[in-house]
C-alpha cells in the first residue's frame, strides 16, 4: 500500500550520496512539475499508480535544472499556488479565488464534537476522561480533509455533494483515531501539557489514560462497524496497525545514512499520514466504484499527511514554545532524529553518534539545535514537504474541479505556511 | 514450525516451576480442571492461538522481550505479565479462544449461508470461527498488559528507580496496542460488520469494567463503600465476562446461526464467567491451606457478600480490628471474620447458580463431544 513512495525511498538509498540527496530532489521536484504541467491538458487520467516515481532517466532527461532550482527557491510559496490557478482556469474565473477549507468544511463540521460525544457511551469519570480532548478547541484538520474530500469526491462521481452518512461517520471516527493516539503517545513520551491543557495522564495518572485511549478506540471501531461496509472497515483498521508500528518504529533508529532516512519517512507515513489516507479512501469508497478514484484520495491524504508532519519537525526547530502548545525541540529531547536532524547530519556528521545514542549526554540536545540552526536542514525539510504537497496537487488534479476540490489544493500551501 | 515453537514455549514454561502470576484457577483443583480443559483442547482440533503465536513472534513484539529484560529486578507489573504470556497460556489465556472453539463445533454447521462450505470446516470448526476465538485472546492479552500501567505519581523513590516504571509503562502501552491493533485487523479480517461491532462493544465493556475495577481498590483505602452484590456482579460482568459472552454470540453469528442460538452462547459465556470468577474469588475462603494465609482483594465475592450481611458498621469495626500497628491488613483475622458468617457460602450458592446458568443455557445444542466438554467445563466451576 506504502509502495510509491516507497520508490522515492529507494531512489535515495540507491543513488545517493550524501551531496547529492538534495540535487535528487530537486530533479524529482522539477520532473513533478513540468509533468503535471504536460499532464493537465490530457483528458484521460492516469491510468499508472498515482506517485509511481517516473524512471530515474527522464527525470535527469529534464532540461535546466538549474532555472528550475531557482525558481522553486525565490517562489517556493507561490509555486504551489499559482500552478493549480492556472490549470482550473478555464473553469474557474480568475478572480475567484478559492474558499478557505476551513470555512467551506464548517458547515459539516459543526456538530462534530457533539456527534463524538454522543458515541462516547459511558458514565461518569471515564467519561470526562474520554470527552477530554474533543472540548471543540482542537483544529479538527483531519475531519476537515475528510469532509472537504468527500465532496470532491462526490461531485466528480456526478452526485450532489451533499456528504452521505457513511462519509461523515468516518469525519468523525478520523478525529477520534487520532485523539486515541494522542492520549496514549502523551504516556509513552510523558507529556504534561497538550494544546494549553494539562494531559490526561497528568491529571489522572497513566493507567486511567490508557483506559480512556483505549475507550475511544472502541467507540471508534464500533461507529466504524456500523457504516456497514467491510471494505471500509478494512481500511481503517489498517490506520490502527500503522499507527502502533509507527510509535514501535520510532523505538529505533538505524546506524546507515539512507536506511535512516527511509525509516524515518516510512515512520512518518504510518504515524500522520496513514490516517488521512485511508481516511480520504474510505469516504472514496462509499461513493465512488473505481480504484483509481481511492487511490487519487489515498495519495493526496498521503502526500499531504507526510507534508503536515514534515512542517511540524521544522516547526519543532523554529517555533517559540508558545506558539506549539508544547517546548520546542520536544522531538530532539525524546531522542528522536527528525527530518531536519537527518538533513544536518550530511552537512555534520558529528550529528551521527548523537543520532545513534538519542541525544542522551549531557548537552547533546543544545549541540544538535544548533548543528540544525547552522546547517540547511530546516530549508531542505521545507523543500521536502513542497515536494509531497506538489504530489498532493497532482493527485487531486485529476478529479473534477469543485469549490472543495480547490479548497484542498489551497488546503496544501496552508499546510506548508502555517507557523503554528 | 508453529508446534515447534509452541514445544519450545511450554518447555519453557514447565521449566519455569511453580512461578504463578496470573493463574486464576489455582492448585487447589488442578487435576479435574486441568483434565476437563486437556480433554475439551482435544476435541476443538489444534487449541493454540496462531494469531496470538505470530503476533508474539513478530519483530514487534520480540523487540519488546529485548526491552522488557532490561525490567528484570524492577517492580514494573509487565515482567509478571510477560511471565503470564508463558505459563498461563495453558489455564487462563487460551481459556477464552477454547470455549469459542467448542461452542462454535457444537453449534454445528450452518444451515443457511450458502457462502460457508462445510468443506472449509475443520474438525468442525470454521476456519472465521478459529479467527474469532484467536482475536478474543488477543483482547484478553492486550488488556492484561494495559491492566499493568503505573501510575508514577503514585511512585515512590523507596518502591525504585522512577525510570524504570516509565520505561515499562512505554512497553506495555506499545505491546497492548499491539496486540489490539492486530486484534482490530483480524477483526475487519472476518467480513463481518455485526461480528466488528459486537467485539468492539466488548472492548468497550472491558474498559470500563477495568477502569472501575481499579477506582473501587482505590476505595479500599479510604472505605467509602457502598458495594452490594448486585452491583459486583455488573461490574464483573464488564470485567470479566463481556468479552466471552460477546465473543460466544459472535462465534453463533459468524455461522449464521440463528437469533436464538446467538442468545444461548452469549448466556453460556456470561454465566461461565461469572462462575469462574466467583470461583477464583472463593480460593482463599475455601482452601484449607496451612501456613500464612494468602492476601484477598476486599472486593472479592465473599468479602462482599459479607458486607452487605453484617452491615457498614460492622464492617468497618471488624477492618479497624484486623488492621495492625503499622497499618498493614492482619488477613488471617480477616479470613476468620469473613468465614464466621455466611459470605462463603453465599458466594457458593452464587457460583453454582451461574454454572448452572450456563449448563441450562448450553442445553438447547445437539448432544455431542463438544456439549459434553461445554459441560464439563462449567460442572468445574462449582466444584471447590
Amino acid at each position: 500500500m506504502a509502495t510509491p513512495w516507497w520508490s522515492v525511498c529507494r531512489r535515495w538509498s540507491t543513488n545517493c550520496t550524501s551531496p547529492s540527496l538534495i540535487e535528487t530532489l530537486w530533479h524529482f521536484n522539477c520532473r513533478a512539475v513540468s509533468y503535471s504541467a504536460a499532464h493537465l491538458g490530457q483528458t484521460s487520467r492516469s491510468s499508472r499508480p498515482g506517485n509511481e516515481v517516473q524512471p530515474s532517466s527522464s527525470a535527469q532527461t529534464i532540461p535546466n535544472t538549474l532555472t528550475c532550482t531557482s525558481f522553486l527557491f525565490r517562489h517556493k510559496s507561490r509555486l504551489l499556488y499559482s500552478r493549480p490557478q492556472s490549470c482550473c482556469c478555464r473553469k474557474i474565473h480568475s478572480d475567484a479565488k478559492p474558499k478557505d477549507p476551513f470555512t467551506l468544511a464548517q458547515r459539516d463540521l459543526t456538530s462534530l464534537y457533539d456527534d463524538i460525544k454522543k458515541e462516547l457511551f459511558v458514565s461518569k469519570e471515564l467519561k470526562s476522561l474520554c470527552d477530554y480532548y474533543f472540548d471543540g478547541k482542537g483544529k479538527a484538520i483531519r475531519p476537515m480533509i475528510v469532509v472537504l474530500m468527500a465532496r470532491a469526491l462526490n461531485i466528480h462521481s456526478n452526485r450532489a455533494g451533499d456528504l452521505l452518512p457513511g462519509q461523515r461517520a468516518i469525519a468523525m471516527i478520523s478525529e477520534m483515531i487520532h485523539t486515541a493516539s494522542l492520549v496514549h503517545d502523551d504516556v509513552i513520551d510523558g507529556s504534561d501539557k497538550r494544546r494549553g491543557k494539562r494531559t490526561i495522564n497528568e491529571v489522572w495518572g497513566e493507567r486511567k489514560a490508557i483506559l480512556a485511549g483505549d475507550f475511544i478506540l472502541s467507540a471508534a471501531s464500533m461507529a466504524l462497524a456500523r457504516i456497514g461496509n467491510n471494505t471500509v472497515v478494512k481500511v481503517l483498521s489498517q490506520v490502527i496497525e500503522d499507527l502502533v508500528r509507527g510509535e514501535f518504529m520510532q523505538l529505533g533508529s538505524k546506524e546507515n545514512e539512507n536506511e535512516r532516512f527511509k525509516h524515518y519517512l516510512e515512520k512518518t507515513f504510518k504515524k500522520t499520514a496513514s490516517l488521512i489516507a485511508n481516511s480520504c479512501k474510505a469516504v472514496s469508497i462509499l461513493v465512488n466504484s473505481d480504484p483509481e478514484v481511492h487511490e487519487i484520495a489515498f495519495q493526496y491524504g498521503k502526500n499531504v499527511g507526510i507534508a503536515f508532519q514534515l512542517v511540524d519537525d521544522v516547526l519543532d526547530f523554529t517555533s517559540g514554545a508558545s506558539q506549539m502548545g508544547k517546548p520546542t525541540a520536544a522531538d530532539l529531547k525524546l531522542g528522536l532524529a527528525t527530518g531536519p536532524v537527518l538533513f544536518a547530519c550530511q552537512q555534520f556528521p558529528e550529528l551521527h553518534a548523537m543520532i545513534m545514542r538519542r541525544f542522551s549526554s549531557k548537552g547533546d540536545v543544545d549541540r544538535a539545535w544548533q548543528y540544525v540552526l547552522q546547517s540547511d536542514g530546516v530549508q531542505q525539510t521545507t523543500y521536502l514537504a513542497q515536494r509531497y504537497c506538489q504530489e498532493a496537487i497532482r493527485q487531486l488534479s485529476m478529479l473534477r474541479p469543485s469549490a472543495e476540490r480547490d479548497a484542498l489544493i489551497r488546503l496544501t500551501e496552508m499546510v506548508l505556511t502555517r507557523d503554528k | 514450525m508453529f508446534t515447534a515453537v509452541r514445544l519450545r514455549l511450554s518447555h519453557k514454561f514447565w521449566s519455569r516451576g511453580g512461578h504463578r502470576a496470573l493463574s486464576l484457577f489455582s492448585s487447589s483443583e488442578p487435576s479435574n480442571w486441568s483434565k476437563v480443559v486437556s480433554d475439551a483442547e482435544k476435541i476443538v482440533g489444534y487449541p493454540t492461538s496462531f494469531m496470538s503465536l505470530r503476533c508474539l513472534l513478530s519483530d514487534e513484539l520480540s523487540n519488546v522481550a529485548m526491552h522488557v529484560r532490561k525490567l528484570v529486578g524492577t517492580q514494573h507489573p509487565l515482567l509478571n505479565t510477560a511471565r503470564g504470556f508463558v505459563y498461563d497460556s495453558r489455564n487462563n489465556l487460551q481459556m477464552r479462544g477454547l470455549i469459542v472453539l467448542l461452542l462454535s463445533k457444537a453449534a454445528g454447521p450452518s444451515h443457511t449461508a450458502s457462502d460457508l462450505l462445510a468443506q472449509d470446516m475443520v474438525s468442525g470448526i470454521y476456519p472465521s470461527q478459529r479467527n474469532l476465538a484467536e482475536i478474543t485472546e488477543l483482547i484478553h492479552t492486550a488488556f492484561l498488559v494495559h491492566r499493568g500501567i503505573v501510575d508514577l505519581k503514585e511512585w515512590t523513590i523507596s518502591d525504585g528507580p522512577l525510570k524504570d516504571m516509565q520505561f515499562g509503562n512505554k512497553m506495555a502501552v506499545l505491546s497492548g496496542d499491539f496486540l489490539l491493533a492486530n486484534a482490530c485487523t483480524g477483526l475487519a479480517q472476518l467480513n463481518n460488520t455485526k461480528v466488528v461491532e459486537l467485539i468492539s462493544s466488548a472492548i468497550g465493556d472491558l474498559v470500563q469494567g477495568i477502569y472501575y475495577e481499579n477506582s473501587s481498590n482505590a476505595e479500599e483505602n479510604s472505605l467509602t463503600d457502598g458495594v452490594n452484590i448486585a452491583a459486583w456482579e455488573e461490574q464483573t460482568f464488564l470485567s470479566h465476562g463481556a468479552l466471552l459472552a460477546k465473543s460466544c454470540q459472535a462465534a453463533m453469528e459468524l455461522a449464521k446461526h440463528d437469533k436464538e442460538s446467538q442468545r444461548l452462547a452469549y448466556k453460556y459465556g456470561k454465566h461461565l464467567s461469572l462462575g469462574h470468577k466467583l470461583n477464583s474469588d472463593l480460593q482463599p475462603f475455601v482452601k484449607s491451606s496451612m501456613g500464612e494465609p494468602s492476601s484477598f482483594s476486599l472486593s472479592a465475592a465473599p468479602v462482599v457478600f459479607h458486607r452487605q450481611i453484617v452491615g457498614q458498621e460492622r464492617w468497618h469495626q471488624q477492618l479497624q480490628q484486623a488492621t495492625t500497628l503499622r497499618k498493614q491488613l492482619d488477613y488471617s483475622k480477616l479470613l476468620a471474620a469473613v468465614k464466621s458468617e455466611k459470605g462463603v457460602s453465599s458466594a457458593v450458592d452464587l457460583c453454582c447458580y451461574h454454572g448452572n446458568k450456563a449448563l441450562e443455557a448450553i442445553q438447547a445444542f445437539p448432544s455431542s463431544e463438544a456439549r459434553s466438554a461445554l459441560e464439563n467445563i462449567a460442572s468445574a466451576i462449582t466444584k471447590f
